[in-house]
Formats: structure tokens, sequence, C-alpha cells
């Protein structure tokens, strides 16, 4: 993953908060038009909803690894049923976050519902309903994938002709498969030079054992081979099972916040058919709604004032807050008993780090960008913490680094927020002699020299899948050492290209792992990973102290025998960001009273203006003035202060090698 | 450190009038007498000659660069229609400006800085001050000084000027190596620095001068910069300037030099430099009353006392400052500007904002100021004008660096106090005043830093 720093950077160059704000503005203007030319076509629709049941119905996801080509697939279907006039609206339509087009990834779910006309009918009207069910594609949002997932019965897992099977592809593919989906394999982007379809459909053999004539072969970018895509979802994805004559029945797949009209949900009709009016519940929180509005994505917010069983659509029932909405809930019809959908899970957070306001943010103005972002954004946790060093700010968990990394963009880019953000951390579990355990979410919170022993300590691990050239298995093999990692698969995917398992602590991987993957395999890694179980380890606070005051934000949890190294990096990046002071600062990285690590930053010699011109006095005042303002925007710990840029970079050691 | 600053203290304000002078100067009283209460009319005067040959390197001063047409050594710029013009306008502006008070307060300085003032013919500085004799009067015995540089003025010229009442000579000499003064782009030799320094120190009825050096210049070594100081002593000047080469935006060095980065110094070297000279100095008995200012006893430059001390004053000429009436005014910098502004004056078409500097500027000023000063900030003062309580978090804020020395309290006789004397008049808030009377920075390590330590104190006034 690139530092979070990094990202932000990258991010501000990339747009400015006035086009994104006219850009918002432009999509709210868009969503009313659109509900308001609704009455008399959501009359038709609703009707002709109707004439769709469950067989004439396709719900289908694409899954693929990151640039593929899944987003402009999914505009080329959408063109193709006319959901979408070609040409007209944005590229990547699907993905409506800056940070989702930005970055080339999905983060939250959002459903189309297309109309389509099948071959086997000699009529011109459309025969059938597909749904497609558009899910993020990273580990981060696992959960969240398998929830949408559970609303389909099929997926089209496409793979760049180029490229072959990537780390994600891997993942994603057992995901569907494990929820049963038919798998359509798709071979994109056959228009490159040097596409190699056939190497692709061995590799989709040996990895999936998947028949290489059931490969379509496309190129969304030309057009060619799309003409297949969609009569092969009719013809290779089973219809939606589900009781027609039951009680409603819902499946929750995302919800997101509108300032108009509140909380929108993406729901999957299971059973029974869902009206306007009608009163639903949540299986999670038993509370009871009243359906304000209902209706299909068509591609907006197309309200039809009905779904019936196997339709996909959206639902506003007065919910106040996303915190309602929990993804993998089932709503059903209020006042009777169902049997709730399988799989519901509360989300699990796996990174935390503490944000606080930085430059010119006060802690309303973050605290207010974090409410509101929340709004949309349930997954996170937020607890309020207080530093010394930084003062007052939030401990955020997150379901893994790019979750965490899309949540300082958004924070940024839609709700104008500065922030410092601490290193981040993993859930670590710390058992003492008398047998009781602590979680630890932010390292400061574990007493530096405790009064009881420590029995044990248990940290979360991953599995990671990384597939490379087989030229890099080598420098891999010893990274993923040096990470504490344990192999567990080493396997080649085709002649040139090795695929490798591995446990890994997840601490190990949160801050740089990616970035060094990448660097030392030319970039050719590609690495996904998902959650493993808890490992006992050697693990150990570290503080760092300035003129002996520990600064409780840079506090981290270090595995014992890499503490040294990570205190003498700390401290070494730390004494080339803080300037130098007035007197001499000693810099230490400490394991108790243990210090292991020492540099120090000697006092600054000389600051003077010499000359005072000619009794002009205002230059020199300015100058003085804007010296001070340099030191208000500075941290401070004790006497030493501490710029704003040591806490980013500090960010960036922590972990590595 | 604390003792080592100890002799310099008793040095500011000057107490008795120095032997040569005919007249008892007046007392120079502490700052805050006038601060945050209507300021006594001024009684100094700056007057800025703005011409020089050719601009220095790191000059980023309001100047006019004569070129190099006129190649008489000594008084061939002296017809320039360029200079006449200006000094019109000058006039002007004197003529255009209402006097303070009308009790006749006569001035007490006159300062003609630029540029290079010496270019100016003496007739024309006559002219001058003919005009702010008639306009304001002069004491008695008024401090006249003018800034020259070596190689624009001979002995009869020089003669002139003291023959019209200037009494006190800037010798601008910067350096006494050659390579040096090629590399700032000075207009004048090593042999012309000789020549004007035995013009100057032979000139008979001038025996107040300053020689101006500046260090931490590119390429300059530690031995170099102890061969000026010495050129310096032997030359027995009544007092010596240095200024620290600040590389400034916009000049040739601010594109060819970064601070601390070869050929400049390094921060350990430069600050050297800045030590050598406090000691240097020291020994050959001159007085470090200033950060850059070092005088025998009873020679300080009064005009410049003025501003330390926070008093007002008039200022004329592109681009000067002028302080008056609690309000800080500076002048176009650009000629056509300028006479624009001159000719508003005349026509009553501008005056002084009304609106003086706030409390918390005026504070500022002061404590800046001061700070500058071996004199320092005298607290019983500031705690009148400013109130206690701001003293109070003042004395809190240097305390770690009484402690450390770079930062001198003393008491009422000007003697040093020891840090945990401070810090037990500090328990007693109502009772500050008791023991504790001024804090200066300390020479040279307080000096050094003295940046630091007035925006930490700008912190506190203004949070």
């Amino acid at each position: 993953m690139a530092g979070a720093a990094a990202l932000r950077r990258s991010a501000r160059r990339a747009i400015r908060p006035d086009e994104y704000t006219f850009s918002r503005t432009l999509q709210h203007a868009e969503r009313l038009l659109s509900s308001q030319a609704s009455p008399d076509r959501g009359g038709v629709l609703g009707s002709e909803l109707g004439l769709y049941p469950p067989e004439r119905i396709r719900n289908f996801s694409i899954i693929a690894h990151v640039d593929h080509g899944k987003s402009t697939l999914a505009d080329r279907l959408l063109e193709l049923t006319g959901t979408i006039k070609k040409g007209h609206g944005q590229p990547q339509y699907l993905d409506k976050l800056q940070v989702e087009r930005e970055r080339g990834i999905t983060v939250k779910a959002q459903t189309a519902t297309m109309f389509y006309r099948h071959a086997h009918d000699e009529s011109d009207a459309p025969n059938y309903l597909i749904n497609l069910i558009d899910t993020p594609g990273h580990v981060d949002f696992s959960y969240e994938v398998s929830r949408s997932l559970a609303a389909c019965q099929g997926a089209l897992l496409v793979v760049d002709a180029a490229q072959g099977v990537q780390a994600q592809t891997i993942a994603n593919f057992y995901l569907a498969f494990e929820s049963n989906l038919s798998i359509i394999p798709v071979i994109n982007k056959i228009d490159q030079p040097t596409a190699d379809p056939d190497n692709v459909k061995v590799q989709l053999k040996r990895l999936f054992d998947i028949d290489p004539s059931e490969a379509l072969l496309t190129s969304a970018k030309t057009g060619q081979g799309l003409s297949q895509v969609l009569p092969a979802v009719i013809e290779r994805i089973p219809s939606p099972p589900g009781k027609c004559d039951s009680p409603v029945r819902m499946l929750l797949l995302d919800s997101y916040y509108d300032e108009y009209k509140g909380v929108i949900c993406h729901v999957a009709i299971v059973d029974g058919a869902l009206h306007k009016g009608d009163k639903i519940a949540s299986a999670a929180t038993g509370r009871t709604y009243e359906v304000l509005d209902v209706g299909i994505m068509h591609p907006e917010l197309t309200p039809t004032g009905v779904l019936y069983t196997g339709q996909v659509g959206y639902v506003i029932s007065g919910m106040r807050s996303t915190k309602e909405a929990r993804i993998g809930d089932t709503l059903h019809q209020a006042k009777s008993t169902v049997e709730p959908l399988p799989g519901f899970k509360p989300a699990r957070h796996m990174v935390f780090s503490g944000l606080y306001p930085a430059d010119g943010s006060d802690f309303d103005t973050l605290s207010h960008a974090i409410e509101k972002l929340t709004c949309n954004d349930a997954s996170v946790s937020v607890t309020k913490e207080t530093s010394t060093a930084l003062g007052m700010g939030f401990r955020c968990g997150f379901l893994g680094l790019l979750h965490m990394d899309v949540f300082h963009q958004r924070l940024e880019q839609e709700h104008g927020a500065q922030v410092i953000s601490t290193i981040p951390t993993v859930p670590y579990i710390f058992e003492y002699g008398d047998g009781s355990k602590v979680q630890v979410e932010n390292p400061a919170t574990l007493a530096s020299n405790p009064g009881q022993r420590i029995a044990a300590c248990w940290e979360p691990t991953v599995i990671a899948t990384i597939i490379i050239p087989s030229e890099y298995v080598g420098p891999v093999i010893m990274l993923c050492s040096e990470r504490r990692g344990e192999q567990r698969e080493y396997t080649f995917i085709d002649a040139q290209r090795a695929l490798l398992k591995y446990q890994l602590p997840l601490r190990e991987i949160i801050v740089d792992f990616y970035n060094e993957l990448k660097s030392i395999t030319s970039g050719y890694a590609t690495f996904d990973y998902e959650d493993s179980e808890y490992q006992q380890s050697d693990l150990v606070k570290m503080d760092i102290l300035l003129n002996g005051q520990p600064v409780d934000a840079m506090a981290t949890i270090v595995h014992n025998q890499k503490a040294q190294r990570v205190g003498r990096e700390l401290v070494e990046k730390l004494k080339k960001f803080i300037e130098r002071q007035m007197f001499e600062i000693t810099i230490q990285a400490a394991i108790g009273s243990k210090v292991i690590a020492r540099e120090t930053l000697s006092a600054m010699r000389k600051n003077v203006l010499a000359k005072c011109y000619g009794g002009d006095i205002t230059r020199k005042k300015k100058l003085l003035e804007k010296q001070k303002e340099g030191k208000k925007r500075m941290k401070r710990v004790g006497s030493v202060d501490i710029p704003q840029e040591a806490f980013h970079e500090i960010l960036k050691v922590s972990n590595s090698k | 450190m604390l003792r080592s600053a100890f002799p310099l203290v008793s040095h500011l304000p000057p107490r008795k009038p120095p032997p040569v002078r005919p007249a008892r100067p007046p007392p120079v009283r502490p700052y805050a007498s006038s601060a945050a209460r209507p300021s006594p009319p001024p009684a100094s005067a700056y007057v800025h000659l703005p011409f020089c040959r050719k601009r220095c390197l790191y000059c980023d001063f309001p100047i006019v660069a004569l070129g190099s047409s006129s190649s008489s050594p000594v008084n061939g710029e002296g017809n320039d229609p360029r200079i006449a013009d200006y000094v019109r306008l000058l006039l002007r502006e004197v003529a255009a400006t209402r006097p303070v008070s009308n009790d006749g307060v006569p001035l007490e300085t006159v300062f003609f800085g630029g540029g290079t003032p010496s270019l100016v013919p003496p007739r024309l500085v006559a002219a001058v001050l003919d005009a702010l004799r008639g306009k304001f009067g002069l004491s008695a015995s008024p401090e006249v000084s003018i800034e020259m540089d070596p190689g624009t003025f001979d002995a009869a010229k020089l003669r002139e000027l003291v023959g019209l009442g200037v009494n006190r000579v800037s010798l601008g000499v910067q350096a006494f190596q050659e390579d040096l003064l090629r590399a700032c782009g000075r207009a004048h030799g090593l042999r012309e620095v000789h020549e004007a320094v035995g013009i100057v120190t032979a000139c008979e009825g001038l025996q107040n001068w300053s020689m101006d050096l500046i260090s931490s210049l590119p390429h300059q070594t530690e031995e170099m910069w102890e061969e000026s100081l010495r050129c310096t002593v032997d030359a027995r000047p009544t007092h010596v300037s240095v200024y620290d080469l600040q590389i400034e935006q916009g000049t040739k060095f601010g594109q060819l030099y970064t601070p601390g980065v070869h050929p400049l110094p390094s921060e350990t070297d430069s600050a050297n430099f800045y030590k050598i000279a406090s000691k240097r100095l020291s020994e050959a008995g001159y007085n470090h009353y200033e950060i850059s200012s070092y005088c025998k006893t009873g020679y300080e430059c009064k005009h410049n006392v003025t501003y330390w001390q926070n008093r007002s004053f008039y200022a004329f000429g592109l681009g000067s400052a002028s302080y008056i009436n609690g309000v800080r005014f500076s002048r176009p910098r650009r000629m056509k500007e300028y006479a624009d502004w001159v000719q508003k004056l005349e026509i009553g078409a501008w005056s002084h904002e009304p609106d003086s500097a706030g409390m918390k500027d005026m504070a500022m000023d002061v404590v800046m100021l001061s700070l500058r000063t071996a004199w320092g900030l005298d607290l019983r003062s500031f705690s009148k004008s400013f109130g206690k309580s701001l003293t109070v978090s003042l004395c809190n804020t240097f305390r770690p660096f009484v402690e450390s020395g770079l930062v001198i309290v003393m008491d009422m006789e000007r003697r040093a106090l020891q840090p945990s004397d401070f810090k037990l008049d500090l328990q007693y808030e109502g009772e500050i005043e008791s023991k504790v009377a001024f804090i200066r920075l300390s020479d040279p390590d307080g000096f050094l830093l003295s940046n630091e330590l007035i925006s930490l104190a700008f912190g506190v006034i203004a949070p």
C-alpha cells in the first residue's frame, strides 16, 4: 500500500475542492431531475417489473484484478442495453466516488438494472431483466464483496489477456466459488499487441479448473466479442431462487447517505415483493421502517413503487444514518418472523490509527468531517482519544489498509479536513500474569513499565498471495522472511510465473510491504491477502522520547527482534525532520526503561538578523512574526517543537526490514 | 557565559558624555518612557541618498545605480543630473512635511544613509541640512552622520562635509581582502579602503567614525575574518558595525548562494565569526552595545539608539521609513512612485493614517528592539505599559533560557542575578519587580539566537 500521506498529496494535486463540489452539485441536480421526471415512468415501470418473474431475471457481478477492465466492460454492457447512452456521461459509470475513479478501485457497491432482449424470442420487446451488482474488489472489503456476491447467481471473471491471472483474480475467484456462483471467464483486452489469450486459458485451467472452451474473448475497447457476454449471462447463470408468495425478505447490499433523501439502501429481494408503504424491519437491529420510496437503479434512482422476487434495487425508508443499514443485514416484512439470510457479520477492524487535526484545521472541523464521512461509511469505528503531543483526536478502526487510505483520502477530498495520522497499528492481545487479557488498539495505552508481568502476546496474521515472474522468487522469499512470514505454498501457475502463499503478521504488511514488493519486482508482483488467525509473538512496546519525555503519538508495538532496527530507523528519521532548536535534543527509542537507540540533535548555533535597515523595522518584524507562526504550527512535547512532517515521515519507517 | 557578559552591560546607555564632545548629549532614556503613551516629537531624521556606482551583489536596498559612465574616481558623479533632481524632490518632501510639534523640538541626530551618500556633492548635502535646520531646527550639538564608501571621496570633499556640520562618518569597508571585495561586487578595491581610512583618520574636526564590516561572505575564511578585525582595530575607529550577511531574495547572491552551503560558511562557522568579532573587539576595548554594533565608551550611534529605544523619528527620501506619532510608514521604493507620493504630500492629499499601532504591536516593537541591545528590556517600564501578567508570561517563557545562559536577568543596579533568584521571583508574581529589573540576551550566544528568542516572546504577546 502506498503511504497514506503520499496518497493524500497526490490526491490534492489531482483535484481542486471547488471542482469537486461542483461535480457533486451536478450529481445532486441529476438525481433530483430524474426523480422529478419519475412519477409517469415509475408507474409504467412498476407494472413492467411485474413482467419479469425470477426466471426472466439474472443477477451477476464482475470480478477482476485492478485495471483488468472491469469498469470499462460494465460501461459497455450498460451502453449495449441502452441503460446509458454511448458517449454520454463519464467513463467508469459505476465508480461514483472521486477516490474510486482516481485509483481505479471500487469501494462502494453499486447496482444497475438493464432491460435486455434475448434472441430466442420473436418479439422486439426486452424479455430479460439483468442486474449488474458492482462489488469492491479489494480484500479489505471482502465481507462486503461476499454480501454482494450472495445476491448474485453468477460472475464474470475478467482477466487481462496480456497480464493473465493476478493475485486479486485468485482471491476473487475463490470468493465467487465459495458462494456457489456460475463463473463465466472473460479474457479481456485481446486487442493488445501482447495479448496471449491461450496462455490465460492455460492458467485458468491450471488454477481454477476452468474449461478453456468456456472463456469469452473480448475487447471492451474495440467492442470485439461483447455481443456474446449477455447471452452467456442468460444461458449460463441460473435465475435467482426465491419464493414469490412468501412474505418479503431482502438482503441489504450497501447503503449510502444522501443529504436530501437520507439513507438509500441497495437491496436484493430474495422472497416476496416489496411495495411502497410497506412496513419492514431489520433483523439485526429489530427496528421497523416504512418504505417511503422503492425502485431500481436505471442507472440512477428510478422509482417503481415495487420490487419483485429476485429483483435488485433501492429502498428509502427514513433511516437516519448508515449505521442503521448494516451490510449483510436482512430486511423483512415487519410483524412476521423470518429466518435471517445467512452470513451477517458486524465489521471487524484490523487496522487502527489515531487521526488528529493538522495545520489550520481544528478539532471541531475534523470531528464534523469524520461524522459526515462515517454517515456514508459505517464500517469505520471511531472513538475519541487525547494525545499529549497532538491534542484531541480520534482512534479509528478500519477493515484494512486500503480502507484506511481511502478514508483519509475521502476526509481530505470530500470534507476538506487536514489530518495527521499516527503509525497504523493492529489489534494486539496482551495477557498478564494474572490471566487477564487486553486488546491494544493504541500502543500508547499500554503501560511502558507494566506493574504486572506480561505472560503472552498475540498478533493477527494474514495469508498473503503473491504472484510474480519466476526470476523474482528469490528476493520475494527474502522479503517475506524478513517480515517474519512463513511459507505456505510455492507453485508455478504457468511457465513464467510463480505463486507464493505466506502467512505473515498483519503488522508487517501494514505500512510499506506492497511498495517494497513492487520495487524489488520492478512492479510485476501482485499481492493480495486474507485474514488469518492470531499467533503468539514476542512483542514489546517501544517508546520514542524527546529529551526524556515520551511522545505518546509515536509509541509503537514491535517484535522484540526487530525493536533495535526499527528504533534506530525511527530515531534517525526524527533527527532529520526535527529542526535544531535553542537547546540540544536527545532523541531516544526505549523499551521500558532500556534505551535501544539514541541520537543527539545539537543546539542551533545562530539565527540572527544583524542589520536593522535604516530604522525600517517592519520587515524584520514580519520575519519574526512568520517565525512565530511557524512555531505555532508545530506540535510541542515538553519544550521540543515537532514539525508535522515528522509525524508523516515516521509512518514510512515503523516496520520495514 | 554570565560572567563574560558582565562588563558589557555596564556600558549602555551612556550616562556621561564622551570626553571629546563639547556639549552634553541628551540623556538616553530607556525606551519605555515613550511606549504606549503619546510619544515625544521626533528629534531624529533619516535622509536616504540612494545613489551608488553599481549595485553590490548582496544588496536589496532601494538604490539608484548610476552606472560606470562617470569614470572619474572621486567627484565624477557630482554633476549627474539624476542626483540634483532627486535632491530637489527630497527638499520638496522636507518642505511639505509638517513638524510634529510647534514648540520647536530641534533635531538631535541626522543620518544620511544610502545608497552611497558620499557620491552626493557636498553642496547638495548642505542644501538638505539647511532645509532640515530651517524646518525643524538643529540642536546645539547634533550628531550628523553620513555613510561613505571608499573611492568616492577625497580629503577635500570630507573636509567640506565636516565644514557643513557632519561629525560622524560611517565607512563602508566591508572586508580587507581584495578577492572578497570583488566577490561582493563592491565598486572599490583594497587600495581605496586604505586610502579612505587614511583620509578619515587624518581629517581634522572628525573624531567619531565607524568602520562597517560584513561577516559570512562567500569564500570568507576564519583567517580572513581575523585579518579584517585586526585591520579594523588598527585603524582605531570609535565605532564598528559588524553585519552578518543576509542572503536576500531577488539579489544576485540570492540566485547564487544558499545560506550555510559552500561557498558561504556553514552555520557553525558563521556563528563562530560572530563570536570571534565579539571577542576581538571586546579585547580591543569596544563595547558590544547592540547585536551588530560596537563602540568605544560614549560613542554609541545616537541616531541608531533612537531606533532601539522605540522613539519617533522623521525620514525623508526614497524607500525610507519614518515613525511619527506611533505610526510607521515606508515611502515608495521606486523613484516614480516616490515622486508621485511627494506631490500628494504637497497638495495635502496624503497624511499618516490616524490609527496608531495597537498595544500588541507596540509591545512587540519594544521587545524586539530592546532585546537587540545590551541594555535589554526594562521590565518595570514594560510592566507599567503593558501589564504585569504579560510581563510575567514573558519571564516564564524565558526562564529555561535564563537557566541555559542565553538570557540574563539583572537587578536595578544591573547586577546579573542567578537563575535561582529569577525562579524565586517568579513564584511571587505580584512582586516580580522587586528584584528583577532587566532582562537581556547574553553576548554572544543569546544575541546569536535573537530571532528565536524574540519570536518566542512574540508568541507570548500575540499568541
